[in-house]
């Protein structure tokens, strides 16, 4: 079973995304800020990332960055509300990016793209 | 050029430079008497009229960054120029650069403040005089996403460098670093071109290929190792054949790498035509230089054991600050505040600041650090056991006599 971790500052888009992905029987693991998310990567790490961009203290622009790094090597899928940060070089690095939306359809698919499934 | 920035790389440790590079960047090392080697590639932008500048230092950057700000800081804010040093900032990372490729990606949002439409990658360790705006229009004309600039050496030559390959419209088919059988450039069957480290990248494209080399653990991070030769598969990569600026003919180019380079570079300059022209007013080459008197040559007029003593100073550098005394100067490079002393001898030797030479000594093929003091009498490069007892040899024979050794 494929492990992904959903990085979010709002517990509802979490849980949100937890029961959504694991309906489609994906293992999910929340974290609510950018630094808590890395800490879950060093101890349990995911094979996909979902990560929100503005969080309060690191947001997801440095999560990202630190996470490449590391060499860790793990695709991240920048899921926002914006679009504005699409055009912005810093978040080039990610794997995929996503507008946050009711439809989570969009999002499913990159995630199954980037798992090869 | 108003949409190209110049991001000069300059962070390399100059280690085959040792101990030139003890105490400062290879980019900082004195070259041709008054300059730095840095000299030449920031003329060659200033001529260029290419004024956004950032310099990316790291190890042992205090005097490149003191050099950049009494010699450089000639531009004007309030018109959108600058040079700016940027050392390592370790946003999200925490260790220094990887290789020349990482060295961009850790200032990715350098990039993204400035959003130029072209991004012209130089380094600070190379002699050459270009026209940068000529390589701009060859990289538009093909609407290329990268054009390395490269410069056409005999082919005998060209197996000590990166060569590239390239059809007949210049695009760039292959990428060998130090081949055994170098490929030629299109209808010169004698001639290959060599990558001289200079790039000029569409910055989207220069962005997702060192995004792309961040992520791959398995490599140099280096643009001549890794990114060019995967971008030459998947992008419009051509090579522009390099002409000195304001001489049609002129092809010198040399990437001070090692010291026999270094010595040799500045071997070149006492030439009685040297190639690399210093004296053209059109591209004049800038520097920083301290308030010195002017080079004082004279004989020594007997109050020595030598007696009357003329000199003589010939095919030889000279800058000011230097006092030559009834001693004899010949193929040599001096920077400013050298002392030659009565009856001494210099020849083919590199003298960097404060280097003094005593009475009666002899040096012959050799760089004299900052400060280092030949004693009277001593003798430097006619024997090569007793050197290589004492200092450091190149594989040219270029006897290296480092700072501060003492040799009383």
């Amino acid at each position: 079973m494929k492990h992904i971790l959903v990085v979010d500052d709002e517990r509802h888009i979490c849980q949100l995304y937890k029961s959504d992905l694991e309906d489609d029987g994906y293992c999910v693991s929340t974290a609510n800020s950018g630094k808590e998310a890395l800490d879950v990567v060093e101890g349990n790490p995911p094979d996909l990332i979902v990560l929100d961009i503005q969080m309060p203290g690191m947001d997801g622009i440095e999560t990202l960055e630190t996470l490449i790094g590391r060499d860790k090597g793990i695709p991240v899928i920048l899921n926002t509300a914006y679009s504005h940060y699409k055009d912005d070089f810093t978040t080039w690095g990610a794997d995929a990016y996503v507008i946050k939306s009711s439809d989570t359809s969009k999002l499913k698919m990159e995630i199954r793209r980037l798992l090869k499934e | 050029m108003k949409n190209t920035l110049c991001v000069l790389m300059a962070g390399g440790k100059g280690e085959r430079l040792y101990p030139l590079t003890k105490a400062r960047a290879k980019p900082s090392v004195r070259f041709g008497g008054i300059y730095r080697i840095v000299d030449f590639t920031l003329s060659n932008c200033l001529n260029s009229d290419i004024r956004r500048i950032y310099v990316l230092t790291q190890y042992r950057s205090v005097s490149l960054d003191r050099h950049i700000r009494l010699g450089w800081s000639i531009f004007n804010h309030e018109l959108g120029e600058f040079i700016e040093c940027v050392p390592p900032q370790q946003r999200n990372v925490d260790r220094w650069y990887r290789g020349t490729a990482d060295s961009i990606y850790q200032n990715i949002y350098i990039l993204q403040r400035e959003r130029p439409e072209r991004v012209l990658i130089l380094s600070g360790d190379h002699v050459y005089k270009m026209n940068y705006n000529e390589m701009l229009a060859f990289h538009m004309e093909k609407k290329a996403e990268l054009t390395v600039a490269g410069v056409e050496v005999p082919r005998s030559q060209a197996a000590a460098f990166g060569v590239i390959g390239c059809d007949n419209d210049f695009r760039i088919t292959t990428w060998e670093e130090k081949p055994q059988d170098p490929k030629h450039v299109p209808g010169k069957p004698d001639t290959s071109f060599v990558s001289m480290g200079v790039y000029i990248f569409s910055t989207e494209t220069l962005v997702k290929n060192v995004i792309a080399d961040a992520k791959d653990t398995a490599c140099a991070h280096d643009f001549g190792k890794d990114v060019v030769p995967k971008m030459i598969r998947s992008n419009r990569v051509f090579v522009h054949n390099f002409k000195e600026a304001n001489n049609e003919e002129g092809r010198y180019w040399r990437d001070i790498g090692t010291l026999d380079a270094y010595w040799e570079a500045n071997m070149d300059l006492c030439s009685e035509t040297p190639q690399c022209n210093l004296y053209d007013e059109k591209w004049p080459i800038r520097t920083f230089q301290e308030q010195v008197p002017p080079a004082r040559i004279v004989a020594s007029r007997g109050n020595t054991p030598h007696g009357y003593l003329s000199g003589s100073v010939v095919d030889s550098i000279i800058s000011g600050g230097c006092v030559i005394s009834g001693a004899t100067v010949k193929t040599s490079v001096l920077s400013p505040h050298v002392k030659v002393m009565p009856g001494s001898s210099v020849e083919n030797a590199v003298l960097l600041d404060g280097a003094c030479v005593g009475e009666g000594a002899r040096i012959r093929k050799v760089i004299l650090d900052h400060d280092v003091l030949v004693p009277p009498g001593f003798a430097i490069g006619y024997d090569v056991d007793k050197d290589r007892s004492r200092f450091s040899i190149s594989p040219n024979g270029v006897v290296i006599v480092p700072r501060g050794i003492s040799l009383i």
